[in-house]
């Protein structure tokens, strides 16, 4: 790795200070990538049943979000302990890594969140809603294999609790979708014997209402418990370049307000191609079945961090959707499209990993401050490209509600389509469909 | 490999909470929305032509259990973020600063 140490101090103070800034607006942007990945975990049940106008939702969910965020008073700082060790049990970069004002860390840390923020937009443009969490995690994995080897990397903890890759990760991602699903298709079972004798019209109404109140809790939640993640890496990252006292480790205000702000103008931007996939894509939903899957959504997350289970907003809640979907007689469930999703989750961790992992060697082979800048300037080029692609099919708030791609509706999302659930069959014109894949 | 069974642990205990809370609510939701279709009769229960006021004391009723319900469930994410753990040590759940690590 190239050091700086041949630098007269100043310099090297300065290449530091450089990196750490880069770190927090890369921190900030894989917030903002978090908030729009995920809008569609609380709000894709809503926007499909027409609860709330797609902007209305959005606009509803980033509040909460904000607020959610802005709730975060006491912030986890050790959200990296789960999977690696870079920091001890009180936060605490691990003194080793802090060699040349912190870089080594601020590297791995750098590398990790753009392994994250590559997934995240990858998996939007697809339409697929993945988890951000596993996405952070698994960038934080790959910087931090490419730092330290293997061996950095917390596997499965000392087995007396739920720790490591196996037991934050994997095992919660196998467990929590299923148990969404469960208890979604339970409480959507009862609710349409409930209400057997009930107008479709009546029901459909009265229900609505419910739903926009279950989905108004997971935002909130989704809110205390995302923007905090960013919240400690920043924090983490801030004590490496010395920013904040090793001896009194703080979260400052600008940081809960600019995390809990980016994460808000993410969810505010809508994703509106995971929300099409999740909304529409799954199960044609009618508004019980929206209030059955936001309800399960919303326990399963808050039960979860009472008991200290860690798992995944996107999988509890593609799970729940999912469960009322099986929970309604003679609903068509899209299994096909469930299975891409599915597939999805399980690249996301390791192909985070990759990405963090090779960003960390390209950043710290090259450098000084010029490494940083490559792998920023990458970051900015494929970001730039993955927009120009979603151009091809764009899918807003005027066209999310469209019904899933049956090859007779009007293009949404062909490409996404396409790839997510291949089987389909397609209109002969298409002319906005990308060139390449 | 000891993690597994915790896992299905902490998986069981989520389960269960899930289905009291989760999808207990809307299944009280769903018993409110049937009183307010007794209360209006035509055209909202099939087959139904005369309405039952009835109804009405049994969606207000019905509404107020989720709404203290979900209003905890408020307190409780506050709580959260503002450093408290929720305990059921006293049966009626209370808020106490979080255990230190």
């Amino acid at each position: 790795m190239a050091t700086p140490c041949g630098q007269p101090h100043h310099e090297r103070v300065t290449t530091a200070t450089i990196i750490l800034a880069l770190v927090v607006v890369v921190a900030l942007a894989f917030d903002f990538t978090n908030g729009f990945h995920d809008t569609g975990n609380a709000m894709a049940a809503s926007i499909a049943t027409g609860a709330l106008s797609p902007k209305g939702a959005v606009t509803l969910a980033a509040i909460l979000n904000l607020v959610g965020g802005l709730l975060s008073v006491e912030v986890a700082l050790t959200v990296s302990n789960a999977v690696v060790n870079i920091q001890d049990s009180k936060g605490l970069p691990k003194p080793e890594l802090m060699a040349n004002g912190g870089t080594m860390l601020l590297l791995i840390v750098f590398g990790g969140l753009i392994g994250g923020i590559i997934w995240n937009l990858a998996t939007w443009l697809l339409g697929l809603p993945s988890s951000s969490s596993h996405a952070l995690l698994g960038g934080l994995v790959g910087g931090t294999i490419g730092a330290l080897g293997f061996a950095g990397v917390k596997w499965a903890g000392d087995g007396t609790k739920l720790d490591g890759v196996i037991g934050k990760v994997l095992l919660p991602s196998l467990l929590s979708p299923v148990i969404a699903m469960i208890i979604a298709a339970v409480a959507t079972r009862v609710i349409f014997m409930v209400t057997a004798r009930i107008e479709d019209k009546f029901r459909e109404k009265r229900f609505r209402w419910g739903q926009v109140g279950a989905a108004s809790m997971v935002s909130l939640a989704h809110g205390t418990n995302d923007a905090q993640k960013t919240m400690g890496v920043i924090t983490l990252a801030l004590v490496a370049g010395g920013s904040i006292s090793s001896t009194a480790v703080y979260v400052p205000f600008w940081v809960k307000l600019s995390a809990a702000s980016a994460i808000a103008l993410g969810t505010y931007l809508g994703g509106w191609r995971i929300i099409h996939t999740m909304g529409k894509g799954l199960v044609d939903i009618s508004s019980p079945q929206g209030l059955a899957a936001d309800g399960s959504s919303a326990t399963v997350i808050l039960a979860s961090s009472q008991l200290g289970f860690a798992l995944s907003t996107t999988h509890v809640a593609t799970g729940s959707i999912m469960g009322s979907g099986i929970g309604r007689k003679g609903a068509t469930v899209r299994w096909s499209v469930a299975g891409r999703m599915v597939a999805a989750w399980a690249i996301t961790f390791p192909a985070a990993a990759v990405v963090g992992a090779i960003m960390y060697w390209i950043a710290a082979g090259l450098g000084g401050l010029v490494g940083p800048l490559v792998v920023f300037a990458i970051l900015c080029g494929f970001s730039w490209y993955m927009w120009k692609r979603s151009r091809h099919n764009v899918i807003d708030h005027s066209n999310v509600t469209d019904d899933w791609h049956d090859g007779t509706k009007p293009e949404v999302a062909v490409a996404a389509h396409d790839i997510i659930d291949p089987h389909h069959e397609l209109d002969e014109a298409q002319p906005a469909r990308p060139t390449a894949h | 490999m000891n993690m597994i069974p915790l896992a299905l642990e902490g998986a069981w205990k989520v389960l269960a909470a899930g289905l009291v809370l989760g999808a207990g609510l809307p299944i009280i939701y769903a018993f409110a929305v049937r009183g307010l279709a007794m209360a209006q009769g035509a055209g909202a229960i099939i087959g139904e032509k005369t309405a039952k006021p009835f109804g009405k004391v049994i969606w207000w009723g019905l509404l107020l259990v989720i709404l203290l319900a979900v209003s905890y469930g408020i307190a409780f994410i506050v709580a959260t973020g503002v450093g408290k753990a929720v305990t059921f040590d006293h049966i009626i759940p209370w808020f106490v600063d979080k255990p230190k690590k």
